[in-house]
């Protein structure tokens, strides 16, 4: 079954691999933004139940039980799940969508690095997933200064910088602030979702920065794209708040 | 609860990434085998090992601490007379150790990529294929002797020597087989496109025919002389092992895991099975035997008339071609718990590598 999913990514990579003029970089980007459109129905439902929560979260009703039962976890657990149910909102709302694209961002990572091939074991196994691909063999791994395959480093001055890792430092942090905008409950009256929420979205651009320091830039490259695609989605659906990237200094008292 | 949801998924993105590729940079191979008397040289990932055949006792390993980034997966190759050990590296590197200590000599770093294939050692040199599409020539000492020669496509196979026109024949990825000068490193003569990569040495026969397997799903032979096309034979799958010539008969196999043997001369098929399972490797052919392996776990031993002798289980994707001192097989296991295992004529393990602890 999953190796199915992953025959069918990489033949529609290696289809655009092939289409753009074997450009495996293009093939990435074009492939990402593909899969972001064929699962955008989930990331709307995602968005919808973002906004749904926040919006909740802003109300007095919310802030009211917060500060009510702030010493008494059980209670202030039941009684936010008796909201929830009358407002007809999930709390997993938004989870499950990003649950269901799990797998997907997984295979396409799979096909990405799958369909590299740069040494004999990958091409044998590549071999198994292509039926009839031996023109396209080997694949272009170049993209501009970088080998997807390897982790990227542009050496400036002598000095080799990790520009990917970088871009995708920066464009994780302004895809989070926007898919995240801040929850109007404070420590205090958001509780520890509001924490959550402003602790993810410093440490996840910095967890995928990692991530594509140490990995193939082919990967880094994908990051890249599929953040961009989420943002070009936010701003074309009127959702994008740029107020939210610049990090609040503490109002004076 | 979402808390620990997201937590989840980062540890699920950071496993399942890694997964992937095993390692941060996906640079993995098969290990590969040679033999000499009683010793069998072999590399395996950051290390070349250096092991006494009849019992498995470690003579040297070498670096003697692995060093992050360099990997050896060709079969390493004897220089000098015997008193060098070339081995290319996935590090873009060729280092010369001695076999007897396995200390280092010297190393070349003119590559650019990474070596997939083992080097060609004649009395003119050293000629090692690289994944930066060049072939490098150096002498014993690891000194150029000519400017790269430069193909289309990045050079997985090793060149093979051809005693009559003391040329190399060099297959590239570009679909293209070189005849090149060993003294000079210029052109010879080539063929034309050949319709897929090529990946595995070529074999030549003393009656002067060039025969190449190709990823167009087809083996060619070509006339040394004239530079035409003497017979093509195809099979339904691509062709990565290398031909294994054996007197009258060439030995050739696919991915589809089907095993043939043609009439040299004509290509006819004489004879053809299919145990099943991928086949990447050259047979080793001894005292009427042909053995090869599959990616399916199975030593298979045949007569030179096709008649299946014995198949054998392994644990592990049989991807090296097996290499034997005439009393004793080496298999070099992919993915099994030893990487270099020792079978007597039986097929019983006598031992493996690295010892069960």
């Amino acid at each position: 079954m999953w190796d199915t999913f992953i025959t069918l990514m990489i033949t529609v990579l290696l289809f655009i691999y092939d289409f753009v003029g074997q450009n495996f970089g293009w093939a990435i980007i074009i492939f990402t933004v593909l899969v972001r459109v064929v699962t955008y129905p989930l990331t709307a439902k995602q968005m919808k139940s973002s906004k749904a929560m926040q919006e909740l979260q802003g109300s007095k009703k919310w802030i009211d039980i917060q500060k009510k039962y702030k010493n008494d976890k059980e209670a202030l657990a039941q009684k936010q799940m008796e909201i929830y149910k009358e407002m007809g909102i999930s709390p997993f709302g938004s989870c499950l969508p990003l649950l269901i694209q799990f797998p997907v961002i997984i295979g396409l990572y799979q096909a990405i690095i799958r369909a590299l091939a740069v040494t004999p074991i990958q091409l044998v196994n590549l071999s198994k997933h292509i039926s009839d691909g031996a023109n396209l063999i080997p694949i272009h791994s170049q993209f501009w200064w970088m080998d997807l395959s390897e982790p990227e480093r542009l050496v400036m001055f002598g000095v080799a910088v990790p520009v990917l890792a970088i871009l995708v430092v920066i464009t994780s942090y302004i895809q989070t602030k926007m898919v995240t905008p801040p929850t109007q409950g404070t420590a205090d009256t958001g509780g520890q979702g509001a924490q959550m929420t402003k602790a993810m979205s410093l440490y996840m651009p910095f967890f995928m920065g990692y991530l594509a320091l140490t990995f193939a830039s082919g990967l880094a490259l994908y990051f890249i794209a599929t953040n961009l695609a989420t943002i070009a989605q936010y701003v074309l659906t009127g959702q994008a708040d740029f107020k939210n990237i610049l990090p609040k200094l503490p109002a004076r008292s | 609860m979402k808390k620990h949801f997201l937590i989840l998924l980062l540890v699920l993105i950071a496993l399942s990434l890694s997964a992937c590729t095993g390692r941060r940079v996906a640079a993995t191979g098969w290990s590969e085998i040679t033999l000499k008397e009683d010793i069998a040289y072999f590399s395996y990932g950051p290390q070349v090992y250096a092991l006494n055949v009849k019992n498995g006792a470690q003579q040297w390993v070498y670096p003697v601490e692995a060093e992050t980034g360099v990997d050896f997966y060709a079969a390493p190759v004897f220089a000098d007379n015997e008193t060098q050990l070339i081995v290319a590296s996935y590090d873009s590197n060729l280092y010369s150790i001695n076999p007897a200590t396995g200390r280092e000599n010297w190393s070349f770093t003119g590559a650019e990529n990474r070596y997939i294939a083992s080097p060609l050692v004649t009395e003119k040199g050293i000629f090692a294929p690289s994944s930066d599409n060049k072939l490098y020539g150096v002498d014993l000492n690891g000194i150029p002797l000519w400017e790269p020669f430069e193909t289309g496509e990045p050079i997985w196979a090793s060149p093979a020597w051809s005693e009559s026109c003391g040329c190399i024949y060099l297959a590239s990825m570009d679909h293209i087989l070189y005849a090149v000068s060993p003294e000079t490193g210029s052109l010879l003569w080539k063929t034309e496109d050949l319709g897929g990569p090529i990946v595995s040495q070529p074999a030549v026969s003393e009656s002067g025919l060039v025969i190449v397997s190709t990823f167009n799903n087809e083996v060619v032979a070509l006339d040394e002389k004239s530079h035409n096309i003497k017979w093509r034979f195809n099979t339904p799958d691509w062709a990565w092992a290398s031909p294994m010539i054996d007197g009258e008969q060439v030995y050739i196999s696919d991915l589809s895991g089907t095993f043939y043997a043609l009439e040299l001369e004509t290509g006819n098929l004489l004879w053809q099975l299919q145990p099943g399972g991928s086949i990447v490797s050259a047979p080793l052919v001894q005292d009427g035997q042909i053995y090869f392996s599959t990616d399916t776990s199975s030593l298979v031993v045949v007569s030179t008339d096709g008649v299946v002798q014995r198949n054998l289980p392994i644990e592990g994707k049989l991807y090296a071609s097996p290499a034997s001192n005439g009393d004793i097989i080496l298999l070099a296991p992919y993915e099994a718990e030893f990487f270099l295992i020792a079978l007597n004529q039986n097929g019983t393990q006598i031992w493996g590598y690295p010892p069960a602890e």
